[in-house]
């Protein structure tokens, strides 16, 4: 679920680079602070590798495209580390596919990237008492939180002369498209989460 | 891929990428847009790249596809031509030619300037651009775990099946296995290779250009630049 270049007009597109460059300033100054910053690195670039395949996946539904986003799952693996994962797979999958766009980076990384944090905290504040319900809900919540955000974009983005209706109706209809995704990336996150517990508990968040 | 017209440097193209694509977006009026696809395809010629750069537009076609089909049908009081329930709109055309043309170029000029960078160039763009080390180390593991999480996730796709399971996205328990199981194996492989990385002294200010631009550099930054305010002239004095 990206804007595409084209559609956000160039003071929404500019905003856009402006509020990205604060977020990922506060995360780079927060990871800054850890005692070893480079030492999540290699878990950070699997999962920007893994962002990165996911979202290349995409058909065009217009005026964006559906794929998985994986917001939550990278909120909760990655922590601060989440939000320059975020950017740097937006910008390779803009200049190596041209999906997503240059313009529209900051925005992009907008979307997704406090919805990640976002479930990062769902995770850090429910995650000990009911894993499960907390790995679902960052998961879900994700992939809500990423289409209100890319809703309100697209509605500041789109031409003034578009009929108010058809483009509630085409809101709506893009939203009910992404629900089975909703659950999915929900069922996503709690099972990749048991599974890591299980086999590989060194790999889960905070470990 | 190198080109004899445009400049080497990765910071000049990059540079370049990012004036020509907002001076592109600044356009409003679809009566510019010719203007905008012509300079995209004259790029990409000048790149030498123009086969391949339509191959990765397959995506953004149809993409501005839909914009023409879509918008106008409802954007705009005034009709053109209409049948039974279906109003052709004059203001939806154009936003819809606008929105397609500023897509396409914008896509285009991105594609040709950098996709046929390679990876660690074009890192070494954005760290000489003055983007943090730490993105730039990102982008540069990204890109080689890329390929080994790929292969790790065709191994645990391959022995799921094997074991039986179901193919198709509604098994997303299943998939999510899957993902853990290529996570599990390629972390530990990524450790390792940055564990070895580390010991042989890598930072990321080895990465960063440290030479100046040349004047061919300069000269396509600075024909970029002309370009983009050119688009925007015409486009606020037509």
């Amino acid at each position: 679920m990206h804007l595409p270049d084209g559609l956000a007009p160039v003071g929404l597109a500019a905003a856009g680079y402006a509020g990205g460059a604060a977020l990922l300033g506060l995360s780079l100054a927060r990871i800054a602070r850890l005692p070893d910053p480079g030492a999540a690195m290699p878990r950070a670039a699997m999962l920007t590798a893994v962002f990165f395949a996911a979202s290349a996946i995409a058909v065009p539904a217009p005026p964006t495209t559906v794929h998985p986003m994986l917001a939550g799952l990278m909120g909760v693996m990655l922590g601060w580390f989440a939000v320059p994962a975020i950017f740097v797979g937006l910008f390779l999958q803009a200049v190596l596919f041209g999906h997503g766009g240059l313009t529209t980076l900051g925005l992009n990384g907008l979307i997704l990237a406090p919805p990640a944090l976002v479930a990062w905290a769902t995770w850090r504040a429910l995650g000990r008492r009911a894993p499960t319900l907390a790995a679902g809900v960052a998961g879900a919540g994700g992939v809500v939180l990423a289409l209100a955000i890319f809703a309100g974009f697209v509605l500041i983005g789109l031409p003034a002369a578009v009929d108010a209706a058809a483009e509630r109706a085409a809101l709506g209809v893009f939203v009910l498209a992404h629900l089975p995704l909703v659950v999915g990336e929900g069922v996503l996150v709690a099972v990749v989460l048991r599974v890591l517990e299980r086999v590989e508990p060194g790999l889960l968040p905070g470990a | 891929m190198t080109s004899a017209l445009l400049p080497e440097d990765p910071r000049a193209r990059l540079a370049m990428a990012l004036v020509l694509a907002f001076g592109f977006a600044a356009v409003e009026r679809a009566q510019t847009v010719p203007m905008l696809l012509t300079t995209a395809a004259l790029i990409a010629i000048a790149a030498g790249t123009p086969t391949r750069t339509l191959r990765k537009l397959r995506g953004p076609l149809v993409l501005a596809a839909a914009f023409l089909v879509v918008m106008p049908l409802v954007a705009g009081p005034t009709t053109l031509w209409r049948a039974g329930p279906l109003r052709l709109r004059a203001e939806g055309l154009e936003a819809g030619l606008l929105l397609a043309g500023r897509l396409l170029a914008i896509v285009t000029v991105t594609l040709a300037l950098l996709s046929t960078l390679p990876p660690h160039r074009l890192a070494a763009a954005l760290r000489g651009l003055g983007a943090p080390a730490l993105v730039a180390d990102l982008m540069l593991l990204t890109l080689r775990y890329a390929t080994e999480f790929r292969e790790e996730m065709l191994r645990a796709r391959l022995a799921r099946r094997l074991r039986g399971g179901r193919r198709g996205w509604r098994d997303v328990g299943g998939h999510a296995a899957t993902l853990a199981a290529a996570l599990i194996r390629g972390q530990r492989r990524a450790e390792a290779v940055w564990t070895a990385m580390r010991l042989r002294g890598h930072a990321s200010t080895l990465v960063a250009p440290t030479s100046a631009l040349r004047p061919r550099d300069v000269g396509g930054v600075a024909c970029a630049v002309g370009l983009a305010l050119a688009a925007v002239a015409l486009d606020r004095l037509a």
